[in-house]
């Protein structure tokens, strides 16, 4: 109120009836205070009404401003007009409204984020009222319903995602408005889809559900991922359990998680057995490393492809192989995972397989032959050591080589590359036949004559997947059949110089009966004597050679005589040099110890050693020959310790080189172009029957010297030492003369009949005997008997003398032969002879012989 | 940082003016530093009514209200407006 105001004149007043200003008349004091006491009462009601109005307004701000109204007491009328109130709550209007605007920009914001997530939802969503009309739906819930419609705001969701004319009474979502609560349905198939939807009920601030949001999210294809793998589960429990491999899976501490059936009904176990069962239970305790191998791959320490050795419950032991593979989680071992597969069959397969490959082996490295396997195409697979000894090739460097490049065959003859069997049978299928004559060329270049034998490898389609060649050098088996052709011709030669030497020597002995008969009726002073003299020589000489021949024939174990060696020495040497430009010198001491020898083999000897010196002189030389007593010590490799004669033969002759000198008493052994390689090897085997040493020095140009150790004869005289030589004396008597030759019964028998004797002649035994009989019975038995030893085809002197003695114990026989080294003529009382007669023989010893057999009854 | 400023007020036992126009017009006197959040109001109070419509009308405001109860009184704390 404004006081300046109040003191002016009162102000006119509009009249009620004219509407004009009435202007009231002058005025008492009293009318004064009256007045205005009635003004200040008018005042106090206006400033009452005007606060209250004020308060009204706070309170009315405040009301608005969503907090509670004043009391009277918290603002009275000084302070309502002190505080201005109403500015202070338009102020914090101010803010109210700042905030409000901050609010709803925000709000607009999240509005925005709502709708993008609305929008962009990958799962449908839906708004519907309590009618169950859409209010909302987003981008999704289209695509997934209704693509083909434009906006179906309003429509009925039963229609819509339902395709339903009416609401279903017993249709969830439209108990959520009822109950408030929100429900989940899973696998809700809508128009062959199958969805989640999710029904959330948005409440008012009364709590009533005005609207439901559905959230329709598509699991067909999860559905169909579980189908599948539901399906493919099946798949593999399957598997897992109709599996023949053994399946397992191991827990960290070695129990067993799961195990197939094959697992079970291998290893014998029942189904409820497995949880009280670890690994360890079945590793076989004999398997050393499988408890070590299997804990590191339990343990997580190894996994990958494992071989062990089960144990099933019955006690048997299964070879298993299988992979094992860990697993982890969170970096820690889960468990181990393995499948297994029964080898036993395998491994016995297996061994017996490794014991057959090591028979094959063995066999193939003792098999004396060579032996080479190929592929189907001629390289080589499989060589033994007997083929790379021959070859020249091992079995490394071969492998995979055509055999043509490891064998390597030619003609012996034409020396030209041979057709190799195993190409011959790979291009024409059939085995190939052996050659002859194929040289095996090796690596080294040295030839061998081998045979060979082809054969294929066929499987079980008798298709050919292969080769074996069997090949052996067979030049060893050559020169044993060539030397043994040499030998069995030696041996016809021999014989035939038996042959011959006996037909010889049976005319040799017609040839000196003649000579001495003729000879008997000379004078010994005529000239014809002599010739006959010299001729008698000769035929000694002849008989000589004769009795070398039958030594060579016959062989044999030497028939020792005790001699003194200087003569035979002399006479072979000057034989053996005879005709050649070689001359030979001696020195034979007077005092030699006897020895005990063959004379016929030891002439051979000294005749081989003197021929080879004068083989080795062609345009002449020196020989010597000395001979020495000596003493051996003491037991040697060759000799015993005693009394020996050497016997040194020594020539200037070109000499044998020394690696020759080792084999040059070996058979056949010769560096001659015509030598037989059998003059030595007898030489040698005749002094070691004698129970002697010989050995050889030698070198090229230097000459050979032989040096011959013979054992001196200690004594023991031999027995039947052979008649003196006495000059021929009459006889008397009657003589039974045995033998087949024509010419020699003629000879001998005027022979005897000159030195008086009564001669009956026979060719054989047993006309012998029979005459023998006739006459004894008759009363004119004959006083001896000769006996020619060798009756070709008839019975011969052993034979006879034994049917004699049986008939006439006391008959007095004499053996007659050529060979004055055969065992019966050497010892022929002990065959019941009495006397002995060496063809050819003179009429001399005829005399001789009768005269002691005859007298000596 | 800003450094926190609490402004404290005690209106213990003040009846007249009303506890909520004092802590009104307090608030609209701090309302820029409130809004950029320099400082904190405290007001001490034994009124019960005022820990209902002080939180309510500051709430309003955009400003986040906390109330303590204390010994024989209620500390009604006003932050600065959240962003």
């Amino acid at each position: 109120m404004n006081s300046e105001e109040d003191k002016k004149a009162p102000p006119a007043r509009d009249s009620a009836e004219s509407g004009q200003k009435v202007y009231p008349g002058p005025r008492s004091e009293q009318d004064n205070i009256d007045l205005l006491s009635r003004e200040n009462a008018e005042l106090k009601r206006k400033y009452s009404t005007a606060t209250q109005y004020i308060r009204d307004k706070v309170n009315q701000l405040l009301t608005v401003m969503g907090t509670s109204t004043l009391k009277p007491e918290e603002l009275d009328d000084k302070t309502l007009i002190a505080t201005d109130p109403v500015g202070i709550v338009s102020n914090s209007f101010v803010q109210i409204l700042k905030h409000l605007h901050k609010t709803n920009a925000k709000l607009k914001i999240t509005n925005q984020e709502i709708k993008a997530i609305f929008d962009s939802a990958g799962a449908g969503i839906l708004v519907i009222d309590k009618e169950m009309r859409t209010l909302a739906y987003n981008a999704k819930l289209r695509e997934q319903f209704f693509s083909d419609k434009l906006d179906v705001t309003g429509q009925p969701c039963y229609r819509l995602i339902c395709n339903l004319s009416s609401p279903q009474s017993s249709c969830p979502f439209m108990a959520v408005f009822d109950s408030g609560e929100g429900v989940r349905l899973m696998g809700w198939v809508l128009k062959n889809r199958y969805y989640d939807i999710v029904c959330t009920p948005i409440k008012d601030e009364n709590g009533e559900v005005t609207r439901v949001v559905l959230l329709y999210m598509d699991i067909t294809q999860r559905i169909q991922m579980e189908q599948a793998l539901r399906q493919s589960e099946e798949k593999y429990r399957d598997l897992f359990e109709n599996a023949n491999d053994l399946i397992q899976s191991i827990g960290p501490d070695g129990a067993f998680q799961y195990v197939n059936r094959a697992w079970r009904e291998t290893l014998g176990y029942g189904e409820d057995e497995i949880r009280d069962l670890t690994v360890f239970d079945i590793l076989h305790p004999d398997c050393s490393e499988c408890g070590p191998d299997f804990k590191s791959v339990v343990f997580g320490e190894t996994s990958g492809r494992i071989e062990t050795v089960f144990i099933t419950k019955g006690g048997r032991r299964i070879n298993v192989e299988g992979n094992i593979s860990t697993a982890f989680s969170e970096g820690k071992l889960i468990g181990t995972r393995g499948i297994f597969r029964d080898i036993t069959e395998r491994k016995e397969a297996e061994e017996i397989l490794s014991s057959e490959r090591e028979r094959l082996a063995v066999t193939l490295r003792c098999i004396g032959d060579g032996v080479i396997t190929t592929n189907i195409e001629g390289k080589v697979v499989l060589m033994n050591k007997v083929s790379e000894a021959l070859t020249g090739w091992s079995q490394e460097q071969a492998k995979g080589r055509p055999i043509t490049e490891v064998l390597h065959l030619i003609c012996e003859t034409s020396r030209a590359v041979k057709d190799n069997p195993v190409e011959i049978l790979l291009k024409s299928g059939k085995a190939a036949d052996i050659l002859d004559h194929t040289l095996l060329v090796a690596r080294d270049g040295k030839e061998r004559l081998i045979s060979d034998s082809v054969s294929p490898i066929v499987d079980r389609k008798s298709s050919i997947v292969g080769t074996v060649l069997v090949f052996r050098d067979i030049t060893e088996k050559r020169n044993i059949e060539e030397k043994l052709l040499k030998a069995e011709k030696i041996e016809s030669l021999g014989v035939l110089a038996g042959g011959i030497a006996h037909d010889f020597n049976n005319l040799l002995n017609a040839i000196m009966g003649n000579i001495d008969l003729a000879a008997m009726d000379l004078d010994p002073g005529d000239r014809i004597h002599d010739s006959l003299l010299r001729a008698g020589k000769a035929v000694l000489r002849a008989k000589d050679l004769t009795q070398q021949l039958l030594t060579f024939s016959k062989g044999g174990a030497p028939i020792k005589k005790e001699t003194s060696i200087s003569e035979l020495i002399r006479d072979s040497a000057d034989f053996a040099i005879r005709g050649s430009n070689a001359k030979c010198g001696f020195d034979l001491p007077a005092d030699l110890w006897k020895v005990e020898i063959d004379l016929g083999q030891m002439s051979q000897v000294i005749n081989n050693i003197v021929l080879n010196s004068v083989h080795a002189m062609p345009e002449g030389g020196q020989i010597y020959i000395r001979a020495e007593n000596i003493v051996i010590g003491y037991d040697g490799p060759d000799l015993k310790q005693g009394k020996y004669v050497k016997v040194i033969i020594k020539d200037t002759g070109s000499g044998i080189p020394q690696k020759h000198l080792p084999r040059i008493f070996e058979p056949y052994f010769t560096t001659k172009h015509a030598g037989s390689g059998l003059g030595l090897a007898t030489t040698y085997s005749i002094i070691k029957r004698h129970d002697g040493h010989i050995e050889v020095a030698s070198d090229i140009g230097k000459g050979t010297i032989f040096s011959i150790f013979l054992p001196a004869f200690s004594g023991i005289t031999a027995l039947n030492t052979p008649p003196v030589e006495k000059p021929s004396k009459k006889g008397r008597g009657r003589v039974l003369l045995m033998d087949d030759d024509d010419m020699v019964r003629t000879t001998t028998s005027e022979m005897l009949k000159r030195i008086g004797y009564e001669v009956v002649g026979s060719t054989e035994g047993n006309e012998t005997l029979e005459k023998y009989k006739t006459a004894r019975n008759s009363g004119e038995p004959f006083d001896a008997v000769i006996l020619d030893l060798t009756i070709p085809g008839g019975m011969g002197g052993k034979e006879t003398i034994l049917e004699l003695l049986e008939f006439d114990p006391g008959v007095r026989a004499i053996v007659s032969s050529g060979y004055s080294s055969d065992s019966i003529m050497a010892s022929y009382l002990q065959y019941g002879f009495s006397g002995v007669l060496t063809k050819p023989y003179q009429t001399k010893d005829l005399s001789s012989v009768l005269q002691k057999v005859i007298i000596s009854r | 940082m800003l450094t926190l400023n609490i402004i404290r007020y005690d209106i213990c036992g003040q009846i007249c003016p009303s506890t909520l126009l004092t802590a009104l017009q307090v608030i609209n006197e701090y309302s820029q530093q409130l809004s950029d959040g320099e400082v904190k109001i405290a007001f001490k109070t034994d009124n019960r009514d005022a820990i209902s419509t002080i939180p309510e009308s500051a709430a309003n405001m955009g400003y986040p209200v906390t109330v303590t109860k204390g010994d024989g009184y209620y500390l009604i704390e006003i932050s600065g407006a959240e962003e």
